[in-house]
């Protein structure tokens, strides 16, 4: 496939070329890693003519197609609306055999007493707090180093990105525990930044990778128009090209949100009482109050709406962000 | 005055580089010590080089090689589930094109969901008596008794149940990375094949797989590597049970670590563990994505 032989996309293209597919993510999960990338530009011709390759015509096709996408779809998003609609209904009706997909009474009695318990909502606090130290020290790190990475192509970089890979393998259990006692030497035991740190761990490797992949689109001239205009290498990155790739940092810090937001291992192992997270009260609504699935479902839906809701709307902020950025750029 | 551009680049990294040496490879360096260790359980208790009697109780005790075996099958289950739906669901986006596109958004919300709920959701989907899976397969007429089949209480096929949460969640994912890959297939080489009368099924089997061969390579080594640290799902779901028939190498270190108190083998077993995840990875790399191999 000779078409495919280009690697990387040029760096001298013009930025306006870079376009992301789709939304966000899929601009920037492929990229991860593909050897076989064509040129952004090529992709864009390809897509024209992939709808005439691999899209159906005849109207009687897609009409099947469509109503398997709606079997797929339902079958895909009912686990979770059923998770919403269990959270409405009275405890008794929650363990009712056999079960009933609505509520046979609409009742918020689950949320109240969900919320009300001792320690929920602080673990929420802890829970947006550990994310959001988490997101910026990930960022914080990432953005430079992947910058240092992409554009000079040095040696070490190079065994860097590898490094970051490697270390995704690493599985949490095993530096769990070494990690809670460095932390507990540091005197850090138990707070919300040690936690973060741990988090960091895990979404460090990745906010590289996926920075790497957005400065890769980035034009090398326009950062050499503004040293030439006598703005320092650091001032280049600063004032030129991370608002270019502002909304790549959105993707990624998305990401590293996420990542910590869910993240349920190091919680368990690095956290008492004082910095719990939400999913760790989560999984305790099993063993410490019997099995109380009302409860539980109403502190999941709580917990896991406003980060669905968050993602899908800002997905579309970000794919805005980007194209707007890429072309002024 | 000005740096050489070697050295700011070094600069640049150096704060990463020295973040991911201190809290992942200083972490890994203490595991791998512990391991020749025994050591006692509490705090400020006694360590007693022991050299490789760790490993040699690890590679003896038959919870460790039947979790082995275990995390092995798990592996395979989910991966090649998912591949096989976030295929299909990929081309089905493809084929129906620009229309499918909000319903393309809808299907991610899975990946926003922690594991840790997902676990939840599907054991109260799943369990015995009041579980809503054997209900309806039971209203539909395919099952005869709503608990018939012990979806999380039959060792038989628990290590199944249990993958059904990671399949859930993350088919988004392979079928998102395979979409993007149908994207850059030529349009053209689609049209040729039809013309030369090509049906559907060579057309996916001699020219999509072939195409998109690294696409899958990177999903499948990506999804593998997680799925082999599957931890949350598990241990939400079942702890290990019954009869320890979904305890995975996870769940195993993590139990000999915390609830039998022997972080000296739990180390041993964790770096083993590393070792086969790091050699794994490495063979699937070179064997199925062979960069540059296919450009």
């Amino acid at each position: 496939m000779s078409a495919q032989s280009s690697t990387k996309p040029d760096a001298g293209q013009p930025a306006t070329d870079y376009r992301p597919r789709h939304s966000g993510f899929v601009s920037a999960a492929p990229r991860l890693g593909t050897a076989g990338q064509p040129a952004p530009e090529r992709t864009r011709k390809r897509r024209s003519r992939n709808r005439e390759g691999l899209e159906a015509g005849r109207r009687s096709t897609r009409t099947l197609l469509w109503i398997i996408l709606g079997a797929a779809l339902v079958v895909y998003g009912f686990p979770f609306v059923y998770l919403v609609l269990t959270s409405f209904k009275t405890p008794i009706d929650t363990i009712a055999v056999p079960p009933t997909i609505l509520p046979r009474e609409w009742t918020l009695e689950n949320y109240t007493s969900a919320l009300g318990r001792s320690g929920v909502l602080a673990s929420m606090i802890n829970s947006v707090q550990t994310a959001v130290i988490s997101t910026l020290l990930s960022l914080v790190l990432a953005v430079p180093a992947a910058y240092g990475i992409t554009r000079y192509k040095t040696p070490s970089g190079q065994v860097f990105i590898m490094a970051a890979l490697v270390t995704r393998m690493v599985p949490p259990v095993a530096i769990g525990i070494p990690l809670a006692s460095m932390m507990a030497s540091a005197g850090l035991a138990d707070t919300p930044i040690a936690l973060a740190i741990a988090h960091t761990t895990i979404s460090l490797p990745l906010s590289i990778w996926l920075m790497a992949s957005f400065f890769e689109a980035v034009p090398r001239d326009l950062e050499e128009a503004a040293t030439v205009d006598g703005c320092s290498r650091l001032g280049a990155l600063w004032r030129v090209v991370i608002p270019v790739v502002s909304g790549g940092i959105a993707v990624t810090a998305i990401f590293a949100f996420l990542a910590s937001w869910n993240e349920f291992l190091f919680a368990l192992l690095m956290t008492a009482v004082r910095s719990q997270t939400t999913p760790v009260v989560i999984a305790n609504f099993q063993t410490q109050f019997g099995l109380d699935w009302g409860s539980m479902t109403a502190l999941a839906a709580v917990f896991s709406i406003p980060v669905i809701l968050l993602t899908l709307l800002l997905q579309r902020k970000i794919v805005a962000g980007m194209t707007l950025g890429a072309v002024k750029g | 005055m000005r740096i050489p551009d070697r050295r700011f680049a070094l600069f640049l990294m150096a704060p990463a580089a020295v973040f991911l040496a201190v809290f992942v490879a200083y972490p890994l360096v203490r595991l791998i010590t512990d391991s020749f260790f025994k050591i006692s359980p509490v705090v400020g208790g006694s360590r007693e080089f022991i050299g490789l009697a760790n490993y040699a109780e690890a590679f003896s005790s038959e919870a460790f090689t039947s979790a082995g075996w275990r995390t092995l099958a798990y592996t395979l289950i989910v991966v090649s589930l998912e591949f096989a739906l976030g295929l299909g669901m990929a081309l089905l986006f493809t084929m129906l094109g620009k229309q499918s596109q909000v319903w393309r958004t809808f299907f991610l919300y899975p990946l926003m969901i922690a594991p840790i709920v997902a676990g939840l959701l599907w054991k109260f989907l799943m369990i015995d008596n009041f579980g809503l899976v054997g209900t309806l397969l039971h209203q539909a007429g395919i099952l005869s008794d709503p608990n018939q089949i012990g979806w999380l209480s039959d060792p038989s096929i628990v290590l199944f149940s249990v993958a059904i949460p990671d399949i859930w969640l993350t088919t988004s994912f392979m079928c998102l990375v395979l979409f993007a890959g149908l994207q850059n297939i030529p349009g053209d080489l689609i049209e040729a094949a039809r013309l030369d009368g090509a049906k559907a099924p060579s057309l996916l089997f001699r020219i999509i797989l072939p195409l998109l061969r690294p696409v899958i390579a990177v999903a499948l080594v990506v999804r593998g590597i997680d799925a082999a640290r599957a931890f949350d799902t598990i241990l939400i779901q079942t702890n290990g049970g019954p009869d320890s028939a979904s305890e995975t190498m996870s769940l195993l270190i993590y139990r000999t670590m915390i609830r039998f108190g022997d972080p000296g083998l739990a180390s041993a077993m964790g770096t083993i563990y590393l070792i086969a995840m790091l050699a794994v990875a490495f063979v699937a790399v070179t064997t199925i994505w062979r960069p540059g191999k296919d450009s």
